[in-house]
């Protein structure tokens, strides 16, 4: 993981086409061609899990039906607990089969049209509910040296909380971390770096100028006319964290990625 | 097993607007969605073609545009979709409705069971799978929550109720409605869509049913929209987790939990 971390630049989003969609050919040709142009810039191309509980098209199936090379070492599939076993099984197994090694685990937002994991089914004993660590565990076991398992941090929670929740994440199986969107700097990240010193961390760069959308993620509103600059932004994550890979979410592919090899450099 | 599922296209918002004249929800132009109790008469009837065999056919009435419910269907596992689209078919109510959807399941021939959700979450009636019993004068069991066992005579059904459920014995041909507690609808795939999108929907008129125009639209209609007012926006609501504290704080923690925030 760590040589990863080292040898690809930046890990780009890219949200799968919806399953609602009436343009499907349209949606996917675009998928597609994000897709390899990420491969052929040598970045990690991330692709989402049903993102906010909205039905797409999964990761595996996508580069599978449309014949796409994930490259070495170059996706990195987010997989929540929204899904039946056989689906969870199906979707390791295609990445095994495809020579994925990165997942991201989370929790994930669930919808009335989406099944969830249940505890019996992944062997968890005394909870509720299965969350990312339950999934972790389940992966890390059922599937023991196949996958590098990502999971998220959330400087915005709580910080002994998060601190506490990320520990339960290691000793699950988590062998790096993805920030939520970080503005310039985070006394929290920094403390995530000191802390864990050998725990690639990844942290998020939010590309996109209306800066407003990030209020859920941040607990608190941020004014629709804040003015944001992601490039300027994703320079000083650069700098204030060197040791760091970005995660580069909501990137605008025609003007913003561009600029990426120039910015890097 | 040949297995007819009606479904429905309708509005997926919460701000969707009355035509003053009509009465009628105004259609064009807003998100339409497959009728959400829909899915689960899918996913039942792809379980009992999967248990005993068969075939699957997903049925709508309504504009073209209603053929990408139909090729939802196919998606999940339905093998073939037929719309009725016809100016004849305009302003029927629900029982000039499942007249026209009767007269397809005769047209299609030799069907055994025909799925519908409980209810259209537009309408919210739930009379129309009852009214395609009627004019085909078959059995019907309503509110399904389970399907106990099928042959090819007869079907095990539970019935939900308000005190419970009842264990029914239903001879085919048959029609029951469903409710969301008899399955898990399987999440669509890539593979399945791209098939889908292969399928030729055809698409028949109030002729290819041999339906009588006097059964059809506004003069087969026994009743009038006098009114109608979109629903109320969902708000957010506070729970009251009351009764022993042990137990009420389990419930927090488990809520809080599912939604991880613990």
């Amino acid at each position: 993981m760590k040589q990863h971390l080292l040898t690809s630049a930046y890990h780009v989003e890219i949200l799968p086409p919806k399953q609602e969609t009436e343009k499907l050919y349209e949606d996917l040709d675009r998928f597609s061609s994000k897709f390899e142009r990420v491969m052929e810039s040598g970045y990690c191309a991330c692709i989402t899990d049903n993102a906010m509980g909205n039905l797409a098209f999964q990761g595996t199936e996508l580069i599978e039906e449309l014949e796409l090379d994930p490259g070495r070492n170059q996706v990195m599939i987010h997989l929540n607990t929204f899904h039946t076993k056989a689906d969870l099984h199906r979707i390791l197994d295609s990445c095994k089969a495809a020579g994925i090694r990165q997942l991201l685990v989370i929790t994930g937002d669930g919808s009335d049209r989406l099944p969830r994991l249940t505890p019996a089914e992944v062997g968890a004993e005394g909870v509720e509910a299965v969350t990312s660590v339950e999934l972790l565990r389940y992966i890390a076991k059922t599937y023991p040296g196949d996958f590098d398992l990502g999971v998220a941090f959330n400087p915005y929670e709580p910080e002994d909380h998060e601190f506490a929740k990320l520990d339960r994440k290691i000793a699950a199986g988590a062998t790096f971390a993805i920030t939520q969107p970080i503005i310039e700097r985070h006394p929290v990240v920094d403390k995530l770096l000191e802390r864990y010193p050998d725990l690639p961390v990844v942290v998020e760069a939010w590309m996109s100028k209306k800066i407003s959308l990030l209020s859920e993620a941040v607990g608190y509103e941020i004014p629709e006319d804040t003015p944001y600059d992601p490039i300027e932004n994703l320079k000083t994550l650069h700098r204030n964290y060197p040791q760091c890979e970005i995660y580069l979410s909501i990137l605008g592919f025609k003007t913003q990625y561009p600029l990426l090899e120039e910015i890097r450099n | 097993m040949r297995i007819v599922v009606c479904v429905k296209q309708v509005p997926g918002t919460h701000d969707a607007k009355i035509d003053p004249e009509t009465k009628r929800i105004i259609r064009e132009g807003i998100k339409v969605v497959i009728n959400p109790f829909d899915t689960y008469a899918i996913e039942a009837a792809v379980q009992i073609k999967e248990k005993i065999g068969g075939e699957v056919i997903v049925l709508s009435m309504g504009p073209s545009r209603a053929v990408t419910v139909l090729r939802e269907g196919i998606t999940v596992g339905a093998d073939r979709g037929i719309l009725l689209s016809d100016r004849a078919f305009g302003g029927s109510d629900t029982w000039a409705t499942s007249y026209a959807l009767s007269r397809a399941i005769e047209t299609i021939g030799d069907v055994d069971l025909v799925i519908c959700g409980k209810q259209a979450i537009d309408g919210d009636t739930a009379q129309v799978g009852p009214g395609i019993a009627a004019h085909l004068s078959w059995p019907q069991a309503t509110y399904v929550m389970d399907i106990a066992d099928i042959n090819s005579g007869s079907l095990t059904a539970q019935r939900m109720h308000e005190d419970g459920w009842d264990l029914c014995l239903v001879k085919l041909p048959a029609v029951i409605t469903v409710v969301k507690d008899i399955n898990q609808p399987r999440v669509p795939t890539l593979k399945g869509r791209l098939a889908a999108e292969k399928q030729e929907i055809p698409i028949w008129k109030a002729a290819d049913i041999e339906a009588d125009p006097e059964l059809l639209g506004l003069n087969g209609s026994p009743t009038r929209v006098v009114k109608t007012n979109p629903p109320q926006g969902r708000t957010k609501k506070s729970v009251v987790l009351d009764g022993p504290v042990e137990q009420s704080v389990r419930r927090l923690v488990q809520e809080l939990r599912q939604r991880s925030l613990v």
